[in-house]
């Protein structure tokens, strides 16, 4: 599902600032993937780039078997609309729409109706035990009910990949818990799934941890989670 | 559709700016209307105040020379004659018609009122020199000349003042009657055929007339035989009027004026370079001079007019800057569910589009309202007042396709200036646009 060959990526600022020095790595189709490491270790950048809301500057990046290199701005838009759900550690909901406004909006961009995606919508909203919310804007909801919001707003399109930063950063564990059991059903449904965090009880709870260290992969580790993992392995 | 919907979704929710922006485009236009219309008032009012003397007349005063010439000393008082009548008539071939004025001071007094005024004896030809319109009545005529009849046309004002005391006297004969039919209305009862007495002399009031003096002394005409008897000036002549034919030109009057005052010197004998001797005042010059006020404000209302237009366009610009900016964020998140370029871009400018032409023409409604309004108002006070007033704004306008040309051109700026940075933002890689958090 995903090929990294040789990424490399730098930001230019005030001073170059090289934070990843040869990416390789490789993502099979219904993966449920962590990507742990220490803040500052390149875990956003390289899953921005995953994503395509970021470019790099070597290497090759292969999506379902395409090549994603000098994308057009339409041809980029069509890949994280089809392909890609984001979540994002701050939510990322436009503030100015309710819940099932804000998940139904990518459909918007797939041309499917009103009434279709407003429908869409609500059911998903209602897989998370939201329905009673989906009026509501987002500074009328909780952090762990925004982060379903945006769950169901990147599930809604039906995208082969979810890629989440810190899902659960903004959360208190047992939100977090609830919303990696979500993560894990999601998946479970065959969804390839790349988790980005800093916490080893996250990470814990995936299929296949990447340890990412100053910009170079230090080494995969394969995890089994047990069932009995799941409470006691969040702090 | 669902486009359309999406916009105006963005626009309800975001009740706040949409409302900022669309004050500053109502601001803009309500003010431009205002400044039009206040200057188009300007420019009414003092037309209308020099209307009455938009005929082109001439008036030749006498007065004393200024340098010694052909053994006349200086400072001698040249005096105009029944000769200079007889050669301005016959011999100059722009003179159409001639009236000497013989305008003396006074106290018109009317039982125990009493008013100043200004009697002008006149010839009946005056009435069509001097543009005067008869409101009741009638002016001197050729037969007032004849008998030397003792009679006198007087200004609105001063017929109101005499109205009046007839009245109060008439209510105090019978209160209770007049109260009650309300019979005696101010224009019911005539004033013809009334005696007023102006220094010391009787006159019957012959008629009423129409006319905007300035400053507050009554004005009065009677025929030039009656006053020249009264006061004794034989064929003296201080002030000649004339109106012209054939000037059309300012280049004309200057001509004529100088023929004019050329003639006058060699026939009274004095120096054609003297500043003095005689005056010489033509209506369409003063009016020319008028004419440079009207263009002065003219061309103040577009100065100030385009400055506002400008303002106006550099604040739509700052607006929508703002705007994009403030919407970095949400574009990067449109852009991550797959938003294209062009549909964040549309809508944007549709934004802006739906804003400008909706506030523009609210501010064009308020404006062109309030104008209307004040126009009302303006309207009851100028009837109020006398002649003796004079109206400064009058019949506020303003072209309205000049308005509408100005609405337009903000909504174009507006939708131009939203382009540049509205394509900016949308180019911007989305997680650069995320990270933007205002
Ligand atoms: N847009 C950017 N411009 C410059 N430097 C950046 C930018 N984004 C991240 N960085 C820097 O790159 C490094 C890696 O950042 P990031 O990928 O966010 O790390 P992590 O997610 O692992 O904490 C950090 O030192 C960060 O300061
Ligand atoms: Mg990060």
């Amino acid at each position: 599902m995903i090929k990294l060959e040789g990424i490399n990526k730098t930001y230019f600022g005030a001073q170059p600032l090289h934070v990843l020095k040869g990416i390789d790595l490789n993502v099979e189709e219904g993966e449920l993937v962590s990507i742990m490491g220490a803040s500052g270790s390149g875990k956003s950048t390289l899953l921005n780039i995953l994503g395509i809301l970021d470019n790099y500057d070597e290497g090759n990046y292969y999506l379902a078997g395409k090549l994603v290199k000098n994308l057009t701005e339409n041809q980029a838009a069509e890949f994280r609309n089809r392909f890609i759900g984001f979540i994002f550690q701050s939510f990322n909901l436009i503030p100015f729409k309710t819940a099932v406004e804000n998940v139904a909006l990518p459909l918007f961009y797939q041309g499917v109706s009103r009434k279709k995606r407003n429908q869409m919508a609500l059911e998903f909203l209602d897989r998370f035990g939201l329905k009673g919310w989906a009026d509501h804007y987002p500074n009328e909801l909780s952090g762990g009910q925004k982060q379903r919001v945006s769950i169901a707003r990147a599930l809604v399109t039906s995208p082969k990949i979810i890629l989440a930063d810190e899902p659960t950063g903004a959360l208190d564990s047992k939100t977090s818990i609830e919303v990696m059991r979500i993560l894990r059903e999601v998946n479970a449904s065959g969804i390839t799934m790349i988790i980005v965090t800093h916490e080893r009880g996250i990470a814990n709870l995936t299929n296949k941890i990447v340890h990412l260290k100053d910009g170079v992969i230090e080494n995969i580790e394969e995890n089994n989670v047990k069932s009995v993992d799941f409470e006691r392995d969040i702090k | 559709m669902d486009f359309w919907s999406e916009i105006f979704m963005a626009l309800r929710r975001n009740k706040l700016r949409t409302i900022l922006t669309g004050f500053a485009i109502s601001w803009g236009i309500f003010m431009l209307i205002i400044l039009l219309s206040v200057g188009n008032g300007l420019k009414n009012g003092v037309n209308t105040n020099f209307a009455d003397r938009a005929k082109n007349t001439y008036t030749i005063w006498s007065s004393e020379t200024e340098l010694p010439y052909k053994g006349h000393k200086a400072n001698r008082w040249i005096t105009l004659t029944d000769k200079d009548i007889e050669y301005l008539e016959n011999h100059l071939y722009h003179v159409d018609e001639v009236s000497p004025v013989f305008s003396k001071g006074g106290t018109l007094i009317f039982e125990d009122k009493s008013k100043s005024v200004q009697v002008e004896g006149v010839k009946p030809i005056y009435k069509n020199i001097e543009g005067i319109k008869i409101k009741e009545g009638r002016f001197v005529n050729e037969n007032d000349m004849k008998t030397k009849a003792k009679v006198v046309v007087i200004d609105k004002i001063t017929a109101e003042l005499i109205r009046e005391k007839i009245n109060s006297d008439k209510e105090m004969e019978n209160p209770v009657k007049v109260r009650k039919t309300k019979r005696y209305k101010k224009n019911d009862v005539s004033i013809l055929g009334q005696l007023v007495m102006i220094n010391g002399i009787n006159y019957t009031i012959v008629g009423v007339f129409e006319g905007q003096m300035w400053g507050s002394m009554g004005q009065c005409y009677a025929p030039y035989s009656t006053m020249q008897q009264i006061y004794n000036v034989n064929n003296k002549y201080y002030q000649l009027s004339f109106t012209t034919k054939g000037l059309v030109t300012k280049e004309d009057n200057e001509n004529f004026r100088k023929e004019l005052k050329r003639n006058l010197a060699l026939l009274h004998e004095f120096s054609p370079d003297d500043q003095r001797g005689v005056w010489i005042d033509s209506s369409m010059l003063n009016a020319l001079e008028t004419n440079k006020i009207f263009n002065t404000i003219n061309v103040f209302i577009w100065v100030i007019g385009i400055a506002m237009l400008i303002s106006g366009v550099v604040g739509v610009t700052n607006i929508m800057r703002i705007t994009v900016k403030e919407r970095t964020f949400e574009i990067g998140i449109r852009k991550a569910l797959g938003a294209k370029p062009r549909s964040i871009l549309m809508s944007i400018v549709m934004e802006a589009l739906i804003i400008t032409t909706v506030f523009g023409y609210v501010g064009m409604f308020i404006g062109v309202g309030l104008m209307e309004i004040a126009n009302k108002v303006l309207e009851s006070v100028n009837a109020g007042k006398g002649p003796n007033d004079v109206a400064v704004f009058m019949n506020l306008s303003v072209d309205i396709k000049i308005v509408l040309m100005a609405t337009i051109v903000l909504i174009i700026s507006g939708v131009i200036a939203g382009i540049a940075p509205a394509w900016k933002a949308v180019n911007v890689k989305p997680i650069e646009a995320m990270n933007n958090r205002s």
